[in-house]
Formats: C-alpha cells, sequence, structure tokens
C-alpha cells in the first residue's frame, strides 16, 4: 500500500483556458497536480479526472477528453499542486474506525475531519483550511473587489462571520499581498449585557490579528442607545430603528477611517434567505440587488462581500477549528429572533440538497428582471446628506420621531399595541415568521 | 386540479368571445404509483362521473395512460417508464420528471383529437410552490417561462386561465356549485419538492396573501418569446378588446435553446455549455450538453453507464427536442458577428 | 460535552458538561441515545433550538471528537468513554 504525502499547496492561478493544451495537461499529469472545483463550478466533482486518472499515463483519447472538460470549466477551477513521496505501509494506517478508515479526498493522507457541503468530498482539517481560504481568495480576485493600497474597513460585529472574515482577510492580504490597509469597524448599539460584552471580543481580535479598530456609538452619532430606545418604544420594532441606524452609523465610520470599502461577513446562507424573503415580500427592487457581490457603489462607500459563496456551516466549522475567539449570544432585545422561517426552510433545504443554498443564489443572479419596474431614484437627506430616495432619509425620520415622541413615524405597519402594555400575549400568534434579519447580524 | 379547471369553462362563454368545443383529459399515472387497481379504476370511474354530470357543453373526456408518453406500445411504455424512474435517485427528480411526461401525454391526447389549446387548472398556490422550488433548483432564469397565461412552447399551446385563483377559493367555488372533486394520484411529500410545499402551506397559514405576492413577484420577470401568441393570433377579436392584448411587447429575444428534458430556456452560463460541447462526438454527450443543470443535477443519472441506458429509454419526444449541431453552429456564428458588429460600432464613434 | 454558539444559553449557560450517560445496551452507546439524553437532562428551555424531530434542528452543528458526525456515522455513531462531542448553533450571531 502506497500513500501519497503532501509536501505542499500551491493553488495556481488558472484564469486562461486555452493555456491547457494536451501538453500542458500531461505536464500536469506528471506533475500530480489535481484539480480543486470552485465554488461556482458547474460541473460535479465526480466529472473532474481524479488524482489517480491524472498520474497514470493517460491515454490518447482520455487525456483529449479530460483537456477538453478543463477548457470548459478552466474558469471554475483551481489547480492545487502537490507532490507524492511514497510511505511505507503501516504508516497511515492509523485511521479510526471513524470515518469508514477512509483518508482525506485531497492530500489522502490524514483522517478527514468534514465534509464540504459543495462537493461532498471528505477532506481533513489542513486541507479544509486550505481550500476555504483559497476558495475566498478566489472570489476575491475573480470579482476585483481590492485593488492594491485600498483601505478596507471590516465590519466586524465580533460574532463568527465577521471574526473569520477579519481572520482570513488579513492572512489572505499578507499571503497574495494584496497590498491592502484592513482596519475593523464595531458598531456600538449600547446594549448592556450584549454588545459590551461583544465589543470586547472584538477588542481582542484588534490586537490578535493586529487591524485597528474603530468603534461608533448610536449615542455619539443619534443621542441616543438602543437601551435608551427600548425604554421609550419597548421591544416593538426596535429591530427596526436598529437596522436602519446601524447601516448608516457603518457608512460613517467607515468614512471616518477614510476607507475605500467596506467588507461584511454576510454568507452564501444570509444571501440565500435574502433571496427567499424578497420573493416573498414581493420586493422586486432589492430582489435585483442583493446577491451583488459588490453594492453601494454609487453611495458613498461600496461594500462587498467575500463570503458570498461560503457556507455558514463552514465558517462555523473554520472558526471552531482553528479556535478563533468569537461571541455568540443572541442580542438581548430579540431573545427570540431567531431568523424565523426562511432561515429554518434553507437549513432544511442544505440538509437534504447542500447546493440548494447555491443554487438559490443563482437563481437570484438570473432573474431577469423586466426593465419597466421602476427602480427607487436615490437623492440624499436634506438634513444629514446620506443617500436617501426620500426628502429625510429613514434615520432622521426614525430619530426626529423618538426626539419628538412619536413613536410610530416611520414604521409601516405598526400596529399600536406595545408589548409591555398587552395583558395577555399571544404567543404562537405573533411570532413574525417573515422577519428581517434580527440584531446581532451586519444588517443592510 | 384538472377537474376543477375545466369546470369553471362553463361559466366562460362570455361576449365577444367565440365559443368553443372542448373536452377533459386525464392522464392515469397509476403505472407509477403502486395502488391496486381497482383504486385506479375508482379514480377513473369517479372522474367520468364527475364530468358526466358537468352537462351538455362538453365534448369529450380522454383518459391515457401516461406511458403514452412514449409513443410506443404500451407494455413497451411501461417497462420504459419504470426502468426510467428507478434510475433517477432524487425525490424531487422523479416527481417532476413525471411531470413533464405529463405535459407529453397531453399533448399527444392534443394532438390525437385535434385539439388547439392545453388547458391546465394550475392555481395560485401551485404557482408559488412552482416559483419557489424552481428558485431553489437554481432555474432563476427560465422561471417566468411556466408561469404566463400562454406558453406556446409545445406543439399545441398551454394555458393557465386559472393563475390567479387561489386554491381555498376554487374549492369554495366547486362547493357552492356544487362541483364535485377528487383526489388524484400523488407521491408522498418528500425531498426538496415536499420542503418546499410545507414551506408554502406554513407561509400561507401566516399571511393568506403571500401566494399572491410571490406570484406578483415573479410576475415581474421578463418572460420570453414564446410566452405569447404569434401577431395576429387577436385579429379575430373586436379591435376594441384587441388593443388590450396586442400591447404585449414582442421585443424579448429568442431563449437560445430549451432543455430537452424539461423545455426551460438555457441560462447565458448553460449556454456556454453547449457551445463549449459542439465539438463532442458523441449523441449523448451532445444531448446532456444541451440539459439544463438542475435536470442534470436531478434527474440524469451520474454514472456512465447508467446515463446511457437512461438515454435510450427517454420518449423521443424529448431526445427529437436536441437541437442539430449545425444549429448551434450557426448561432455561435451569429453571436461571433453580432459581437463583430457592436465592436465596429465603437470603432467608429 | 461543549454546547457552543448560545447553545450554552439553552443549558442555564454552562458550555462544558462532563457528563455519564447510562445506557441500556451495555456495549453500544450511539448518539441518538446521548441526544435524547441530552434533551431530557441538560436542556432547560427552548429544546426546539436544539432537536427537530430525532435529530439535531438542521443547522446545529455536530462533532465527534472535533470529527463532523456525518463522517462518523450520524445518529448511528458509536461512542466511546472519554470522546468529546460537540454542539455548535449556527441559527444566530454575525
Amino acid at each position: 500500500m502506497k500513500f501519497h504525502k503532501t509536501l505542499h499547496y500551491e493553488a495556481l492561478p488558472f484564469e486562461n483556458p486555452l493555456s491547457l493544451d494536451r501538453r500542458c495537461y500531461q505536464n500536469l499529469a506528471q506533475e500530480t497536480r489535481f484539480f480543486q472545483p470552485r465554488a461556482s463550478c458547474p460541473l460535479p466533482s465526480s466529472a473532474l479526472p481524479t488524482r489517480e486518472a491524472i498520474s497514470s499515463p493517460p491515454r490518447e483519447d482520455t487525456s483529449d477528453h479530460w483537456s477538453g472538460h478543463l477548457h470548459q470549466y478552466a474558469a471554475h477551477l483551481t489547480i492545487i499542486n502537490c507532490c507524492t513521496i511514497s510511505m511505507e505501509e503501516g504508516e497511515g494506517s492509523t485511521a479510526s474506525k471513524r470515518g469508514g478508515g477512509r483518508l482525506c479526498f485531497i492530500c489522502n493522507q490524514r483522517r478527514p475531519a468534514l465534509k464540504r457541503p459543495k462537493t461532498q468530498e471528505q477532506i481533513c482539517r489542513e486541507c479544509f483550511y486550505v481550500v476555504f481560504e483559497e476558495e475566498i481568495h478566489r472570489v476575491i480576485m475573480d470579482n476585483h473587489l481590492f485593488k492594491p493600497g485600498e483601505r478596507i474597513a471590516v465590519a466586524a460585529s465580533g460574532g463568527k462571520d465577521s471574526t473569520v472574515l477579519a481572520y482570513v482577510l488579513s492572512e489572505l492580504n499578507r499571503r497574495h499581498s494584496y497590498g491592502l490597509d484592513l482596519f475593523l469597524l464595531s458598531v456600538d448599539e449600547g446594549i448592556t449585557g450584549y454588545r459590551d460584552d461583544s465589543l470586547e471580543t472584538v477588542k481582542r481580535n484588534e490586537i490578535q490579528y493586529g487591524l485597528p479598530l474603530k468603534v461608533v456609538s448610536y449615542k455619539d452619532l443619534y443621542g441616543w442607545t438602543m437601551d435608551e430606545i427600548v425604554s421609550v418604544i419597548g421591544l416593538k420594532n426596535n429591530c427596526t430603528f436598529c437596522g436602519v441606524f446601524r447601516r448608516q452609523a457603518l457608512d460613517r465610520g467607515a468614512a471616518l477611517l477614510k476607507a475605500d470599502k467596506l467588507v461584511t461577513g454576510h454568507n452564501a446562507d444570509d444571501i440565500a434567505e435574502t433571496v427567499l424573503l424578497n420573493i416573498l415580500r414581493g420586493d422586486i427592487a432589492r430582489l435585483s440587488r442583493c446577491t451583488f457581490i459588490v453594492t453601494g457603489e454609487d453611495g458613498p462607500i461600496p461594500r462587498c462581500k467575500p463570503f458570498k459563496y461560503t457556507y455558514e456551516k463552514e465558517i462555523n466549522k473554520y472558526a471552531y477549528f482553528k479556535k478563533l475567539d468569537y461571541f455568540s449570544t443572541e442580542c438581548t432585545y430579540s431573545p427570540n429572533a431567531y431568523r424565523g422561517f426562511a432561515r429554518e426552510f434553507i437549513k432544511d433545504l442544505e440538509r437534504i440538497r447542500p447546493q440548494a443554498i447555491l443554487d438559490i443564489i443563482r437563481s437570484g443572479e438570473d432573474f431577469r428582471i423586466s426593465t419597466t419596474t421602476r427602480m427607487p431614484e436615490q437623492g440624499t437627506c436634506e438634513r444629514c446628506g446620506y443617500i436617501s430616495s426620500q426628502k429625510l432619509c429613514k434615520a432622521c425620520v426614525l430619530l426626529e420621531g423618538l426626539n419628538r415622541g412619536l413613536l410610530k413615524l416611520g414604521i409601516s405597519r405598526a400596529n399600536g399595541s406595545r408589548r409591555h402594555d398587552v395583558g395577555h400575549p399571544k404567543p404562537e400568534a405573533k411570532r413574525p415568521i417573515i422577519q428581517n434579519k434580527p440584531c446581532g447580524t451586519l444588517d443592510f | 386540479m384538472h377537474c376543477k379547471s375545466l369546470k369553471n369553462w362553463d361559466a366562460s362563454k362570455s361576449q365577444g368571445l367565440p365559443v368553443f368545443g372542448f373536452g377533459v383529459a386525464f392522464v392515469d399515472e397509476s403505472t407509477i404509483f403502486p395502488t391496486p387497481s381497482n383504486v385506479a379504476s375508482n379514480i377513473i370511474e369517479e372522474i367520468s362521473g364527475i364530468v358526466s354530470e358537468l352537462g351538455h357543453a362538453l365534448q369529450e373526456l380522454h383518459i391515457a395512460p401516461i406511458e403514452t408518453a412514449f409513443c410506443k406500445d404500451l407494455v413497451d411504455g411501461q417497462n420504459c417508464l419504470r426502468q426510467l424512474l428507478d434510475n433517477i435517485t432524487d425525490a424531487s427528480g422523479k416527481e417532476d420528471f413525471v411531470q413533464y411526461l405529463r405535459m407529453l401525454s397531453l399533448q399527444k391526447i392534443a394532438v390525437d383529437n385535434k385539439y388547439t389549446k392545453v388547458v391546465l387548472g394550475s392555481c395560485t398556490s401551485k404557482m408559488a410552490h412552482q416559483i419557489i422550488s424552481a428558485t431553489v433548483k437554481g432555474q432563476g432564469f427560465a422561471l417566468p417561462a411556466d408561469l404566463q397565461y400562454v406558453d406556446t412552447r409545445q406543439e399545441i399551446p398551454v394555458l393557465l386561465p386559472l393563475r390567479d385563483c387561489n386554491a381555498q377559493e376554487l374549492g369554495k367555488l366547486c362547493f357552492l356549485d356544487g362541483l364535485k372533486t377528487t383526489q388524484v394520484f400523488s407521491w408522498p411529500p418528500a425531498g426538496i419538492n415536499g420542503l418546499v410545499s410545507s414551506f408554502i402551506a406554513r407561509l400561507q397559514d401566516e399571511n393568506p396573501s403571500r401566494q399572491r405576492t410571490i406570484v406578483r413577484t415573479a410576475e415581474k420577470l421578463k418572460p420570453f418569446s414564446f410566452n405569447k401568441f404569434t401577431e395576429g393570433y387577436y385579429d379575430f377579436l373586436p379591435s376594441i378588446v384587441r388593443a388590450k392584448f396586442q400591447h404585449v411587447k414582442h421585443e424579448e429575444p429568442e431563449p437560445k435553446f430549451l432543455c430537452p428534458i424539461c423545455g426551460s430556456p438555457l441560462s447565458e452560463s448553460e449556454w456556454k455549455n453547449v457551445k463549449n460541447n459542439n465539438k463532442c462526438p458523441s449523441e449523448l454527450e451532445f444531448f446532456v450538453s444541451q440539459c439544463c443543470r438542475s435536470c442534470n443535477f436531478q434527474i440524469l443519472p451520474k454514472e456512465k453507464g447508467k446515463l446511457e441506458l437512461f438515454y435510450s429509454l427517454l420518449p423521443s419526444s424529448m431526445t427529437d427536442r436536441v437541437e442539430g449541431k449545425d444549429c448551434i453552429g450557426r448561432r455561435w456564428l451569429q453571436e461571433q458577428i453580432e459581437e463583430f458588429l457592436i465592436t465596429d460600432d465603437i470603432d467608429e464613434t | 460535552m461543549v454546547g457552543g454558539g448560545g447553545l450554552d444559553l439553552l443549558c442555564n449557560g454552562v458550555k462544558i458538561h462532563h457528563v455519564d450517560v447510562p445506557h441500556k445496551d451495555q456495549n453500544r452507546l450511539e448518539m441518538r441515545d446521548l441526544l435524547a439524553w441530552v434533551q431530557s437532562n441538560l436542556i432547560k428551555e427552548r429544546p426546539e433550538m436544539f432537536i427537530k424531530e430525532d435529530s439535531v434542528r438542521p443547522g446545529v452543528l455536530v462533532l465527534v471528537n472535533d470529527c463532523d458526525w456525518e463522517l462518523c456515522g450520524g445518529l448511528g455513531a458509536e461512542l466511546e468513554e472519554k470522546d468529546v462531542v460537540v454542539f455548535i448553533s449556527t441559527l444566530h450571531g454575525g
């Protein structure tokens, strides 16, 4: 029995399909590189040449066949370079009964620790780090998300998505010399027992990853903390206030940092959920925008989502395996703001068909939005100068409502009864099934 | 649902519109669903009963087993069908595939009996289900094709007059008018389609107009060129009425290709795939390259041997839908020329 | 046993539990037994955040000795003395 030992990985750029003629292919074969499908690869991994197929001397016809395939899918593949040396029998047999004694699909050396939801390959922890990071690198390169010398603010909530994002970006920035200045940007909503704790996490991240941190607070920007707002309006619609304020706070924070771009930790699950919610709400304008990897290019600061194709499941595992320091407590004001029904649907889908999440995103990208559908015109808020389709931006409307004691202003479909003065709450009937993503996420 | 749709036709002899004759078609799927034969014959009896009660306006009831889709003799067709379904591992793939066969059977009934339209009873709930499930399967591009009132992709145009009716309302109507309905064959909810069904049901519980909202969202997506009758079709109408139909824009580009299995127009990236496969020698590879991503994933077997068998069993009406190579070549050339023309323009300005 | 991602909140805020699960069959303890035991002994509130039907709710990650339980046999995964089982909820937090 022989084992391949992986000495090093090197993901090569694989941009030009024409470079892959047969000779080139055979060279590849001799060096026993193999191919890793990217997130966007439409080809099932079973259709790619296996390492065995490549390392065995190819017959003329098969090599032609493969190179045909590879031509087509070149843009979706990463070549992973590995050297092989043979090992004595016995050394590799430590694989336990778990995982059926199989070895990692990529390195064929270590025990697999997880199954990739996108490809169903069983891979070990070390290879997982490599493919996870390289996939994000590909997304960044393919979409030209960054330019050298740019100042990038990472929206950091202390939660797992933004923590992994900050960590991976600082890694990739170093490894691939992006030449970016990275910053952490946090919003302090002023929620005792929640945000103060998660901010501590972000402050530790600042030291751990060596990224400067900027915190902007609702109190400074708007004169109100969420604690104060909730004491006035109660626990109804508080997430609306928080969401509107956060969006603006991030933009203002980014401006203070003189950042060129803001990156957020929205992952594939988030985007798939947003696509569904926009269909359910009939919001065609948002439906057409929500799958863009870069948004707000016409606004003050473009935002981008490098995790657009990254599964939440993998982000979680990455954070866990890497023992990253992140914070995971529900916001105290929305303890039941469990993401609702669309989220649950997505998780159910993922269980029986993992690629469904990417399929939903693809659907969102492919929707042919009729040109007769009117998109709201963008202007600026008369009061604060923030982009707005109305005379006043949402935040200013809400603020005015707060300051003048007109609580319902700016919130559509508010129905009067507030939780603290409802005598007999109706627990089931009142639980919103379709709701905005609650606090704790970096909502747009 | 078929029954429901046709019952309502009684009411539709409205002013100005020509009176038309119609029949009822029922596709018997008992080959697929392991039901005792008496259950199947009971269903058919019930349907004949319901149809005969509809009375005078009705011409005929056509009952055809789903294996008619295969255009072979029925025993042969049954075998093909069983083997095909055995080779589809995905629960939703199976269900969707049967739906495509059902349409083929309906088309065949229509052609054989010289009908000029096929009318389905798909209501808002069914459409909402279709929209969500197409989204989940990555068919966002093709989605609007299946939810327009008119669909002329098939030999006989397919109409969806009940698209804007809610299932509950139809149920009430049947109840009030004393129209009987019956439950026909169906799979227990499973797979992706099953999840979508329960999702839609829960949405409806939460907000009774949610299904309508979903359909309204999807309505705003651009339909395809085949989602309307050809120009001149409405000429028989009085001119005042005609104007209403003629503002439908005729500028949608023809979709490049339709998936031979499900009929979905291929998206830009799927079309690229067809172009790239143009040089592939085998007929099978050629066929596979023209199938949409979703059919590739949930219907076609992955293993080569099985795939070959599967292909050989498919009804000829599916395999014949594959566009010829020269056609692809022509399209490709056309595209190239268009590109050249555009670049020329840029050069000049 | 470790609960992360907020699941600890369902068990009085305790993150790490050292548990001794009694089981009928002397030779085998499977994940399904552990889940049943956890549900009746550790979860103090909102069990629906953890369990759905007979399994963990989709969105909760399970690792047995740092290996995804899907690879160990899911509900049928066999557990032994000193095994470490981690549950991570992915249902909230950004």
